[in-house]
């Protein structure tokens, strides 16, 4: 059997559908938790549909980015797998190949090849996705990061909030710079989002216009990309 | 941030009537989306006859976590303290941490004012990553769906511009609002940041360095010169 008569089937749409029914679900639960606890404690419906806004506003760029990096996984395997990989994904495309890659070297064959058979693409439907089971497990054993942290700090709110603060900036330094590093757009993109950013969030500040972060964001990084991408040619 | 919003959380109903609940949906939930993770290649055998073998398995598992293990370790570590407890739920179950989730409960946390690690700041933080899931699982479906469509409808130059410039970009505009944020660690951070890239450590080593670093910084100003976050 070739694997490609078998690799965009409604079965792996069903277990891409399964999986990101659960996604939702918890997703679902967990917002209504949060807002009705926010409600309960007094605070306006107005803030947290703002919060929703800022939250919406942000997610549009990079999902769109994930659709179209999905076509290089689409086009490499399946429509298919890229949902039921990305919809309620761990890996990025890029992981996801690399593990393909990775399955194939392990069945003795070459991922991307003609000569690829359906052995392959069993080794990558398996591989692709036990290879994020270290997340999921962490995800599971959630309630103990937080006691570890509990733990770290001695429960100091003082140093909570500086943790939290520090692991922020870090975070988003690292990757920031190893991006700007390679030059050319990728610096152009990053310094031009960065300046943007900080200039709207403190525009809003100075305008007393808070709502304006809603969109601080989402615009920064449509102008650092446009940007990189002019720079870039 | 211009003002820092303080509500008034009971913290015994904030355990009662919000983390334990959300920590028995998340540990079950969690649970199912790691089972139904072998669900294709279980399905795939029925249908075909395929399965890898344990040679196979053994191999590909390894090469898989060579690259994986590190993220395994680093990412808790960078995403807990700003997503809290249902944002890592999502963030190791869907995926996406940098990216999308962060960001998004940031901006979240930055509109309503609130500070990270508090627990005004976890509840918003939840409400900023569980609507970009509400807004990226269907819309990776659709995408999936409608494939050639979008080949056709957008333009190859602004598909380059997504594919190569978007994550930058995300980086860098999430940068520039903590900087604002947490200004006074920045230059350690960036320093933190910098040197293990130049020395090549593999990067999520690189991450931990930073990360951990930045906070062993920030625990020393507060403990030493008694400066807050």
């Amino acid at each position: 059997m070739d694997w490609k008569e078998v690799a965009n089937g409604l079965w792996i749409w069903i277990c891409g559908g399964i999986t990101s029914g659960l996604g939702l679900y918890m997703a679902y639960y967990f917002y209504k938790r949060a807002i009705s606890f926010m409600h309960n404690s007094g605070v306006p419906k107005e803030e947290t549909r703002s919060m929703v806004r800022g939250a919406v506003i942000t997610a549009i760029g990079p999902v769109l980015s994930n659709i179209f990096i999905m076509i290089a996984l689409a086009v490499a395997i399946s429509p298919g797998l890229a949902f039921q990989r990305e919809g309620v994904g761990v890996g990025s495309v890029f992981t996801e190949l690399v593990q393909a890659s990775n399955a194939a070297i392990a069945a003795g064959e070459k991922f991307g090849d003609p000569s690829f058979t359906i052995k392959g693409f069993a080794a990558a439907v398996f591989i692709m996705n036990i290879a994020g089971w270290g997340w999921a497990v962490e995800a599971i054993f959630t309630r103990y990061l937080g006691k570890a942290r509990e733990k770290l700090t001695g429960g100091d709110p003082k140093l909570l909030a500086v943790i939290a603060a520090c692991s922020m900036v870090a975070v988003f330094s690292y990757y920031s710079v190893s991006n700007a590093i390679k030059g050319n757009g990728f610096l152009v993109a990053v310094v031009v989002s960065l300046l943007s950013s900080m200039f709207l969030f403190k525009l809003a500040d100075w305008m007393k216009r808070p709502h304006f972060k809603e969109w601080a964001l989402g615009i920064a990084m449509f102008v650092g990309m446009i940007a990189g991408k002019l720079y870039a040619g | 941030m211009a003002t820092v919003r303080e509500w008034h959380i009971d913290p015994v109903a904030f355990e009662r009537d919000y983390l334990k609940p959300i920590h028995r949906v998340g540990t079950i939930t969690s649970t199912l989306i790691f089972l139904a993770l072998f669900l294709p290649s279980i399905w795939l055998y029925f249908i075909t006859g395929v399965f890898p073998d344990w040679q196979t398995i053994l191999t590909g598992f390894g090469l898989a976590m060579t690259y994986a293990i590190p993220f395994y370790i680093s990412e808790p570590i960078a995403y807990y303290p700003i997503v809290g407890n249902a944002g890592w739920y999502l963030c190791g179950t869907i995926g996406n941490g940098s990216n999308l989730r962060v960001p998004c409960a940031a901006v979240a946390q930055e509109v309503a004012g609130v500070k990270e690690g508090t627990m005004e700041g976890e509840l918003v933080a939840a409400v900023g990553v569980t609507v970009s899931v509400f807004v990226s699982v269907p819309a990776i479906f659709f995408g999936a769906l409608l494939i050639n469509q979008i080949q056709q409808f957008f333009p190859a130059w602004l598909m380059d511009a997504f594919n190569r410039f978007l994550l930058p970009a995300v980086f860098g505009s999430v940068w520039g609002q903590f900087i604002l944020r947490g200004w006074k660690y920045a230059p350690f951070a960036f320093v933190l940041a910098l040197v293990p890239i130049l020395y090549k450590v593999h990067s999520a080593w690189a991450l931990v360095i930073c990360v951990l670093g930045t906070m062993v910084v920030g625990w020393a100003m507060l403990r030493f010169l008694k400066i807050e976050a």
